[in-house]
Formats: C-alpha cells, structure tokens, sequence
C-alpha cells in the first residue's frame, strides 16, 4: 500500500515555479530520502503534505485520504518534524509532550505511557530544565519525540540534520533508523551522505520535478561508471603510468591529477588486472588500487548538470 | 474539545510563566486601589502646591469621584496595558513558527482563535473583577455610601470595550504578518473609531462609547437604554469579528 501519493502538484508563488507536475508515491515500510539543491522545493513540498501551503494544482493522499488545505484530517496518520523545530520555551519537555498528546486526543494513561517510552529513547529522561535552555541536538531530538507522540503511519523530518553538528547527526539519524521499523519515513535533506546511510529509496527534486525515482541500489546501479583509481608514490610515477595506460585499447579515457590517475574502462573486473600487469611488467610503485563505487554525489551532479 | 482544552491550558500557563499575569494584575489592583485614594487625596494634594494669594475651593470630594477616576485609568492606561500584554497573543505564535507543531499533531485552527480569546477573556475578566472589588471596597471606606443605580452596568460596559479589544486584536493578528502587526492595526483602529465619535459623531454603534459615558451614567446625565444598544451591538461585532477571525485564520498559509 502506498502511504503517500503526489499526484500532479504543482506550485507557485507569484510567477516563480517551485514544483511543475510532480509525481510520486512513497510505499508502506520504507525510508524515503527527498534530495536536491536549497530551494529545490523540498520544504514546500512537505508542507503541502501537512496542509499547511495550498498547492496551486494537483491532489495528494496520505493513506489514501485526501489531504485538505487547512484543517487536515490526514495529520492524524503524520508526524512532523520540521527543520528546526520550535516549542514553547517556558515548557519542559515532559510537558511539551503532554500538552501535544492531549492536542492528538490520546488518554491520560496512553499519554503517560508514550511519554515514558519517548523521552529514554531521546535520551532526554530526567531532564527538568525548560525547553529554552536546550541545545539544537537536545530540540531536535525533543522533535522527533513529538513526531513519535501518535505512533504515527508517517513520519516526515524536514532537514533534519542539516542545522547539527556531527554527533547531534549521528544520534537523529540512530533514531530514524529506530522509527523506520515502526513506520514510513520521509526525510528530505541535501547532505547525501545522509541519505545513503538510512534510506532504502530516493527522489531527486531538480526543477519542481523529480528527476531520479527508486531504490538507491537500483539508482546507483544505473548510474554505476566503470572506473579505477590507482595511487603511485608519487608524480613522476603517476605521469608514466598514464603514458603506458593511454595506449591501451580497452581504455575509455585516462586522466591524473598529482599522484592518483583514474581510468574509466570496459569490464574493470577483467582488464583490471591487465593494468594489473602492466603495473609488475614496469616496475610502478602504487600505494592504492581501488574499483570506483558510484556515489550519491556523483549521481546527485550528474543528474542536475 | 480536546484541542481546546489543552491549547487553553497552555495560553494560561504561558501567561504565568511569561509574567503576563503577574503584570495585568499587579497593574489593575493598583488602578483599583489608586482610585477612591487620588480621589480623596486631591483636595489635600491641590491645596499643598496652591499659589499664594490664590484661593482654590475645590468641592468635597465624593465617591462619584472615586469612579470618575477609576473609568478614567482604565479606559486609557488600562486599553494601554490590555494592548501591550495581550499584543503578542497570536502574533508572536505565528512569527516564531510555534505553531506548526501544534497544527501538525491535529489542532484545529478554530480551536486556536477560541483558547486564545477564552484565556485572554478570563485574565481581563479576573484582574479587572479583582480592580473592580478593590474599588469598591476603597470607595466604600473612604466615603461611607455609594448609592447609584446602574453602577454594574456602567463597570459592565467598561469591561466589554475590553473584551471587544481582544478579539479586535485576534482578528488583526489573523490579517497581518510579523510579530507587532496585530498590536498596530488594533492601534490604528483604535484611532479610526476615535475620529468616527469626534468627527463623524457616530455614537450609538461605536463602541468607545462604552468607556466614554460611564460615569454620565452614574449621574443619570446619560441614557441607560442608548447604552444598552451600544453593548449590544458590540456584543453582536464581537461575535462577527472572531467568527471572521476564525474563517480567514483557517485559510492562512502557516
């Protein structure tokens, strides 16, 4: 079952166009990375999920319900995370959350459960200090909790971690990861490496629409380039191996820079170890050879050349 | 209702914890308690800076006096007061973004509007209560006798101009953006129904003359039943102004 269906939206402001007919659906019990450049239209997009920004044309379901601009019943299947989240400063978190479970109609009982399972999970237990004096790891992770507060079908996170240092990173993307057994994600964000370690799916938003759709394997696997890196000990070395390789026949195209030269190449697995080869028969010194993976970064620049 | 309830829970212990109610209180008690004094006082005060050669005779004051200065400080420093602790009451939840996680878990928008004006309506409704006993009790002491007749519905006026301001301010924060429009196009309408009543003499529709003819009416100098239309009306243009409030605010971009 799809939990998430973009039909068709689009949307501008004035005569600037953010999203151009975009489609796509994101399926039950996975974890969607939403990428693309600051200003690709990733927030609006998600706003438009919550019912917070009209689109100016198109439909989206959630759970298969409309989503009505304004007052949205479709919420109750969503937890929000917004980019940098803000709460109430005079609160503590336990309140916070309470206050939020009531506004989501759980019982009292219900409420006190959830917010003793949340707030261990967020490593905020026992924290009696209002919400004004919290860092941005300690509000984003008060964040999620919230988002969590309604067990909900799905979670969207906006940027999660964009604004965190490396540690306050690691830890939202540990809880994601948790969150995602329970739930669909959607997160959207422009730091791939983050994408890379949690999502199983991807959209690429370039120009208001998504110009790359499905699971990173198979995206990867599309985009995947035929290459080596090899590392000499040094330039001189390096000059004379890219002599010897250009001359090659199964070799697409060469090029160095200092000591490394990369070759793009027809089977690496096989020709590879001709290069191999002729590494012994010349007498070249290397430090490291390396079969070149597709990253997210290269596809991610490929695509929006 | 579960919204309500919660969100109306939170703007009372907003208002706690951001001192708002230390403030409108301390200010009421002191508008209540000032009044019957600077009353009684103000024959002793005028004759101490008297000019000499210049005899001042000054009526004995009485406790219409009491009142005269009670209406006068609460019809301008309190709207005053009133505007600068409730100006940011939506304003300041739609600048900061403090909203969307509330509207995200399922808020109604209209639940918004209503806990936001309820609560505002209970602190003005206690703390000008609270001035208004002080008052009374003052006048009481100082003077012995109060005996007018339409004394509750005079305080009664003053305080729906109060409750009209509110929701004036809800339905201005609803159209304007930033943290201080709300507070300025109150203020700016205030003015235009200060030149309507000066210039246009348009009075028996227009609110102001809730706190204008208060003590006229004590007096008997001014007309119960006029009056009683004016509360009327106003009843009437605060029920339209939040019910617009709420229509417009379910349509705004968050």
């Amino acid at each position: 079952m799809n939990i998430l269906e973009m039909r068709h939206i689009s949307k501008n402001f004035g005569k600037h166009l953010v999203l151009n007919d975009l489609n796509f659906t994101v399926p039950e019990h996975s974890i969607f990375g939403l990428i693309g450049k600051n200003g690709a239209g990733k927030t609006t997009a998600m706003k438009m999920i919550m019912g917070f920004l009209k689109p100016t044309s198109g439909k989206i379901l959630v759970c298969g319900e409309n989503v009505a601009y304004g007052n949205t019943a479709t919420n109750r299947f969503i937890g929000y995370l917004p980019d940098v989240p803000e709460f109430y400063g005079y609160m503590t978190a336990k309140e916070y959350l309470v206050m939020c479970g009531r506004i989501t109609g759980l019982k009292k009982l219900q409420i006190h459960e959830r917010v003793q399972e949340l707030l261990p999970l967020v490593g905020l237990d026992g924290i009696k200090r209002e919400i004004h004096s919290f860092s941005r790891g300690m509000k984003q992770r008060l964040g999620i909790a919230q988002a969590l507060l309604n067990t909900p079908k799905l979670l969207i996170c906006d940027e999660a971690t964009s604004a965190l240092d490396p540690q306050g990173r690691k830890e939202i993307l540990d809880l994601l990861s948790v969150a995602a057994d329970q739930t669909t994600v959607i997160f959207s964000t422009h730091i791939l490496s983050d994408v890379e370690r949690i999502c199983d799916s991807i959209g690429l938003l370039h120009e208001g629409t998504l110009a790359l759709h499905g699971k990173l394997s198979e995206v990867k696997n599309t985009y995947r380039k035929e290459a080596v890196r090899i590392e000499t000990i040094d330039e001189v070395q390096a000059r004379r191996l890219f002599e010897h390789l250009r001359t090659l026949s199964f070799i697409q195209s060469v090029e160095t820079s200092q000591c490394a030269v990369t070759v793009q190449l027809h089977d690496p697995q096989k020709n590879g170890l001709k290069i191999i080869d002729l590494l012994s028969d010349e007498q070249i010194p290397i430090t490291n050879y390396q079969l070149l993976e597709p990253t997210l970064e290269n596809v991610f620049l490929d695509v929006i050349k | 209702m579960n919204g309500f309830t919660a969100f109306f829970k939170k703007e009372l212990l907003e208002a706690i914890r951001n001192y708002r109610v230390l403030i409108l209180f301390s200010v009421t008690a002191i508008f209540g308690m000032m009044s019957p004094l600077t009353a009684k006082m103000m024959p002793d005060i005028l004759a101490n800076v008297g000019v000499e050669g210049m005899v001042l005779k000054i009526p004995e004051p009485t406790f219409i006096d009491a009142f005269t200065q009670f209406f006068k400080n609460f019809s301008q420093m309190g709207t005053v007061v009133l505007l600068l602790v409730f100006g940011g009451l939506l304003s300041q939840d739609l600048a900061k973004g403090t909203l969307i996680i509330p509207l995200s878990k399922g808020l109604s928008r209209h639940a918004v509007i209503l806990a936001k004006y309820a609560s505002a309506l209970t602190l003005w409704t206690l703390s000008y209560v609270l001035a208004a006993l002080i008052n009374y009790g003052y006048t009481l002491y100082f003077f012995q006798t109060i005996s007018v007749s339409h004394l509750f519905f005079s305080l009664f006026c003053l305080w729906l101009f109060g409750a009209f301001l509110l929701a004036f301010l809800l339905l201005a924060s609803v159209v304007t953006r930033g943290a201080f429009g709300g507070l300025l196009v109150t203020a700016a309408g205030l003015g235009i129904l200060l030149i309507c009543q000066a210039i246009f003499r348009m009075d028996p529709f227009n609110p102001l003359k809730l706190v204008s003819e208060n003590v006229a009416l004590l007096t008997g100098k001014a007309a119960f039943d006029q009056l009683l239309n004016t509360a009327w009306s106003t009843c009437a243009l605060i029920l339209s102004t939040l019910i617009l409030a709420m229509m417009l605010f379910k349509k705004k971009s968050i």
